[in-house]
């Protein structure tokens, strides 16, 4: 049980072969709900990266001593701590970004890629493995959502990070910034990569099953 | 038996440790995040009210400007903010919070009218869930400015201070223009807020406060 991978194939499976977003359509509530500008985007990745990476850690530091009967209940309760501890932090520090995201900071707790990580990955594997595993699937979720808020807000706002980048006569999409924009962006960029890395959808999960 | 009792144990000992963690960063932070909202509504009342901020203010700054100019009373229940004017006894004019529905949620304004209370001074929209480049650009200065010398002494037709119509030449000056494209969130907006400053007209007319400069 103890054997850990290789750290290049982790970082591989998290950015690329696993990711949450493109191969196992994980986590889509956040991303719809947050692409439509790249700052809250990168607000809520930052959010998911430190959740995920640190439940992972603390998750696969307690594997030996953790029940198995009550192991979900432990692994929703590090997640929650942690993610209520990022939400106070930006409270304090970005009031303004904590406002625009709303009770989308609260929700990570419910996002099932940090439990997924945790369940599939981290409870098996030693602690550094682990947030290195947490770290590159954070890594490989925010390179999808910064693709997704990139094209929604150029389209929707005719802006990238607030800054105006279309000419004036631009004609903003405002179906971009709405939920249905994600929706048909995410569609879009799910059948692309499916298409050309010649995936049928059929990727094994790694680590055991339960 | 033993089993059972060392999850018991073993959940017991998790939960100490996470809401000390989480206990721990909320005290450190709380009077930074008080300090936060607080400053919030300040600079929301100082812009209503037409109040320069000086650049690169910080909270603490804000929150001295805003105890030196505004005072703060209770009429019927509601918060009704007091500017003064230079010489620190007449008042300037008077800020209050509106709500009322939006589209999506509640939409909250902050409204300034001069000591006469015969016209607007200012309006800042400051809490909505409209949505994002339409209903939620009842927060960009162009839509705001508007209000800014809006007349309360002879309410037009329908008992309304104003309307919001498409922007066309020659309207009267109580037509604003609305905002294309989020004809709900305009609808709800002229609905509550010629509604809401009507009741506060009038609160602020029986009260004591119009007449009676502060000590």
């Amino acid at each position: 049980m103890e054997k850990s991978q290789p750290a290049a194939q982790i970082i591989k499976a998290g950015l690329w072969n696993e990711n949450p977003l493109l191969r196992h359509t994980l986590g889509i509530c956040s991303t719809l709900a947050v692409t439509n500008l790249m700052v809250n985007t990168l607000v809520m990745n930052i959010g998911l990266l430190f959740t995920l990476a640190m439940s992972c850690c603390t998750v696969s530091l307690l594997r030996h001593v953790t029940p198995d009967r009550i192991r979900m209940m432990a692994q929703t309760l590090i997640i929650s701590s942690y993610v209520i501890v990022f939400d106070i932090i930006i409270k304090a520090y970005l009031p303004e970004v904590s406002e625009a995201l709303g009770p989308y900071v609260g929700l990570i707790i419910t996002n099932c890629i940090i439990m997924g990580r945790c369940e599939a990955f981290a409870r098996s594997n030693p602690p550094l493995p682990a947030l290195l595993d947490g770290l590159a699937t954070g890594i490989g979720f925010s390179l999808v959502l910064f693709a997704i808020a990139f094209i929604r807000e150029l389209a929707g706002f005719g802006s990238l990070f607030g800054c105006r980048i279309m000419p004036a006569s631009f004609t903003p999409w405002t179906i971009m910034i709405m939920a249905p924009g994600a929706f048909f962006t995410l569609a879009l960029l799910v059948w692309l990569v499916r298409t050309f890395a010649g995936d049928n959808g059929t990727t094994q999960l790694q680590g055991p099953k339960t | 038996m033993n089993k059972i009792g060392y999850s018991v144990f073993f959940m017991f000992a998790i939960t100490l440790l996470c809401t000390t963690l989480v206990s721990v960063i909320h005290v450190v932070t709380r009077e930074r995040i008080d300090l936060n909202q607080h400053a919030k509504l300040e600079i929301v009342v100082l812009r209503a009210l037409a109040v320069r901020i000086p650049e690169n203010s910080s909270l603490a700054e804000i929150d001295a400007l805003f105890r030196q100019r505004v005072a703060r009373r209770e009429i019927s229940g509601r918060t009704v903010y007091i500017i003064d004017q230079a010489d620190g006894k007449t008042p300037q004019g008077y800020a209050f919070s509106v709500s009322g529905p939006g589209f999506w949620g509640p939409v909250f304004a902050m409204v300034a009218v001069d000591a006469s209370l015969s016209t607007v001074t200012g309006i800042e929209f400051y809490l909505h869930r409209e949505t994002p480049g339409l209903g939620a650009r009842i927060n960009e200065k162009e839509f705001q400015r508007q209000f800014a010398g809006l007349s309360l002494n002879m309410p037009v037709a329908g008992g309304k201070y104003f309307t919001l119509t498409p922007a066309a030449p020659g309207k009267p000056p109580s037509d604003l223009d609305a905002i294309t494209g989020a004809t709900m969130t305009s609808e709800a907006v002229e609905k509550f807020v010629n509604r809401e400053i009507a009741t506060f007209r009038a609160l602020l007319l029986e009260s004591s406060l119009t007449t009676v400069p502060k000590q």
